[in-house]
């Protein structure tokens, strides 16, 4: 019995092959079924922008192979998906999935959007994982639970989108329901908005110097298009202001939004100016109630939130390593019953076949004393097998069975075990 | 029982505080359980203890205006989300307790003379309303760091431990509002124990007793008739509350004396 982790990450392989490597839920099912038609026992792929990994139970020494084929089919010719990855069995690879679950093997420290994704992988493979895999995905998901519960790995804001919206949800009560108002149509702003988006803020507006663009990103968002010189006066409604334009000078000058935030009534504005050069002239950060961040203050957000959270690791790695004997407890005890099984029905055999001769010779006992004699038989075997029993299963449990199962293999003739 | 009831809740006091200062140096938060349980715990064991007081005195006044202060910390918490008020009222109420029992509570208060419930309701919702105004102007102080911080983009412990600037505009604006009805209350009570109720009532108390309602209701109506919000309102708060304190320390030192708040 085993378990392995056979797959590519951020820190062994670059975006581009990452790219190539990076499964749709729709391809995973296949991918996994040639994996178990190589003979793996069972099998989750877990296809994230960070990783691609294949989780097997009972991997052969030639599946970790099949693998490789798999993603090597993705690249171009001469390279060997071998030299980016790595395969990790047993003990190990319980503790990748689980430092993976708990963000610790993250590119962002314990960001959490893995958690939904390990979840997902296990879903999507549900049927192809078997159980063993199915309890240590069960258990992967309880342990990132437990460590952003119990530690602060997940705390703070660790990439400069989430810091955009922890420095927003320092101003305002609520994000939700706040509007939004964009000046520029580039991704950066895209996804600034996004990540408000899903904070529940409402992007009501977006403006560009070419209404075109701004039209076809405030489509995408759900919001009204402007151009730029229409966009000051809406400084007197908007909560937040993203600005990402191209403009190689400020845009947001004090002369063009000062009267429209004078009429804000004190109600404070906080603007995120995500473009480099920046967009919004510094003189408009000093009006009354105005908070004016650019890039270098979010990615300072962000690199605090990350020292914090790395203060946290030895305590989620303490987490994770009790998890991990906890799961190989349960693994080891797994190991033990197939062992016992066949020892039990080995002597229950022996028993028998000494009970149906012992009768031959005692033709002269009546049923009822037939029937106490095959009793006694029982009732020897089952206590001579009690003690060696519960030892076994403890050992096994405890993770120290290996040893006596070989042993009870060896002086009970039960190797043939291994064969199958 | 006063004194144990008040050395209980001084420890429990004492306990909360550190909760609350923990992460700021630096420390794991405690669980919320511990946060809310110790104050709550150290207000249950001194409500044993102010039930057995004659509120006369300055000492017994300390002592339930700590309990009113630890009383509103709990609640800002549970619906505010405000911890960091605990920063202010924790290290307030536990010098409130230890100075109550260092004046002397208990025994050789007097009781209260004359007006009987009608007196105690007084003293009692008068001092709810300067526990709330209290509870305004700590806002008003979380609100002016905060917004420190966020104007000079220092990311720090204030920055991340502090609630959100708009919570502690709403706090300091309900604290106001809830406040100058109290007061109001409390000052008519006053003139019906004096004037109906043939209880003296020193010009001393009169004086801080109507200051506190003007300084209130100054505070509530530019809140509330002119919209002043955020940092201009917080000042208001500040300077109000500081007046009220300034006031009532220049009569305490114009008529000195432990046996009389006033």
């Amino acid at each position: 019995m085993s378990i392995a982790v056979v797959g590519v990450n951020h820190r062994t392989a670059p975006l581009e092959v990452r790219e190539r490597f990076a499964h749709a839920p729709r391809e995973v099912p296949a991918a996994l079924a040639r994996v178990l038609s190589a003979g793996a026992g069972g099998g989750v792929l877990l296809s994230t922008c960070n990783r691609t990994e294949f989780y097997l139970a009972e991997p052969g020494d030639a599946i970790p192979a099949t693998v490789w084929a798999i993603l090597t089919e993705r690249l171009s010719e001469g390279r060997s998906a071998s030299e980016y990855g790595y395969l990790v069995r047993d003990r190990d690879a319980v503790r990748h999935l689980y430092r993976v679950s708990a963000g610790l093997d993250s590119m962002i420290l314990g960001e959490s959007q893995i958690q939904g994704q390990v979840r997902e992988a296990w879903e999507t493979s549900r049927s192809q994982a078997g159980p063993v895999l199915h309890r240590l995905f069960q258990s992967a998901l309880l342990v990132g639970a437990r460590v952003r519960s119990e530690t602060a790995l997940a705390a703070g804001a660790a990439s400069a989108p989430s810091a955009a919206v922890a420095l927003a949800g320092k101003i305002f009560n609520r994000l939700a329901g706040r509007a939004a108002l964009v000046l520029g149509a580039g991704d950066m702003a895209e996804l600034a908005a996004n990540c408000l988006a899903s904070e529940g803020v409402r992007v009501t507006l977006v403006a560009n110097r070419t209404y075109e663009r701004a039209r076809a990103v405030a489509e995408e968002l759900g919001a009204r298009a402007l151009t730029l010189d229409e966009a000051w006066e809406h400084f007197a409604s908007a909560d937040i202001v993203l600005t990402s334009t191209a403009a190689p000078h400020a845009v947001v000058t004090w002369e063009r939004v000062a009267p429209a935030i004078g009429r804000r009534g004190g109600r404070p504005l906080c603007i995120l100016d995500l473009a480099v050069p920046r967009d919004v002239e510094p003189a408009v950060g000093q009006l009354e109630n105005v908070f004016l961040y650019d890039i270098d203050d979010l990615q300072a957000v962000a690199a605090n939130a990350a020292t914090e959270r790395h203060h946290e690791v030895p305590a989620a790695e303490r987490i994770v390593s009790d998890e991990v004997e906890r799961f190989w407890a349960w693994y080891g005890g797994l190991a033990a019953v197939p062992v016992l099984k066949e020892f039990r029905g080995r002597l229950d055999d022996m028993r028998a076949a000494e009970l149906e001769r012992a009768l031959k010779r005692l033709a002269h006992l009546s049923p009822e004393d037939r029937a106490q004699v095959e009793q006694f038989s029982h009732a020897l075997l089952n206590k001579f097998l009690h003690h060696p029993t519960i030892a076994l299963k403890q050992a096994a449990q405890a993770g120290r069975g290996y040893g006596l199962l070989e042993s009870l293999k060896k002086l009970f003739g039960l190797e043939r075990l291994d064969d199958t | 029982m006063v004194l144990v009831s008040h050395l209980l809740a001084l420890g429990l006091y004492g306990l909360a505080t550190a909760f609350a200062v923990a992460p700021f140096a630096g420390l794991r938060p405690a669980p919320r359980a511990l946060t809310l349980g110790a104050p709550l715990a150290g207000a249950a064991v001194h409500v044993v203890g102010v039930a057995q007081l004659t509120p006369v005195g300055v000492a017994p006044v300390l002592s339930i205006l700590a309990l009113f202060l630890v009383l509103l910390q709990v609640v800002s918490e549970r619906v505010f989300r405000a911890s960091a008020v605990a920063l202010f009222t924790g290290p307030l109420a536990t010098g409130l307790v230890a100075l109550a029992l260092l004046i002397g509570l208990g025994p050789e208060a007097r009781p209260v003379v004359g007006g009987g419930r009608w007196s105690l309701l007084h003293i009692t919702i008068s001092i709810l309303g300067l526990a709330l105004l209290a509870l305004a102007f700590i806002a008003a102080a979380l609100y002016l760091l905060q917004f420190r911080e966020l104007k000079s983009k220092r990311f720090g412990q204030v920055f991340r431990l502090f609630p959100p600037l708009e919570r502690l505009d709403r706090l300091n604006h309900l604290s106001l509002v809830m406040g100058f009805p109290t007061v109001t209350l409390g000052v008519l009570l006053g003139f019906g124990v004096r004037y109906a109720g043939g209880v003296p009532v020193d010009a001393a108390q009169i004086v801080w007793g109507m200051l506190t309602w003007l300084v209130l209701g100054w505070a509530v109506g530019v809140r509330v008739v002119r919209h002043w919000a955020g940092r201009r309102a917080a000042f208001a708060s500040i300077a109000g509350f500081v007046a009220v304190v300034l006031v009532y320390l220049a009569l305490k030192l114009a008529a000195p004396g432990t046996e009389r708040f006033l």
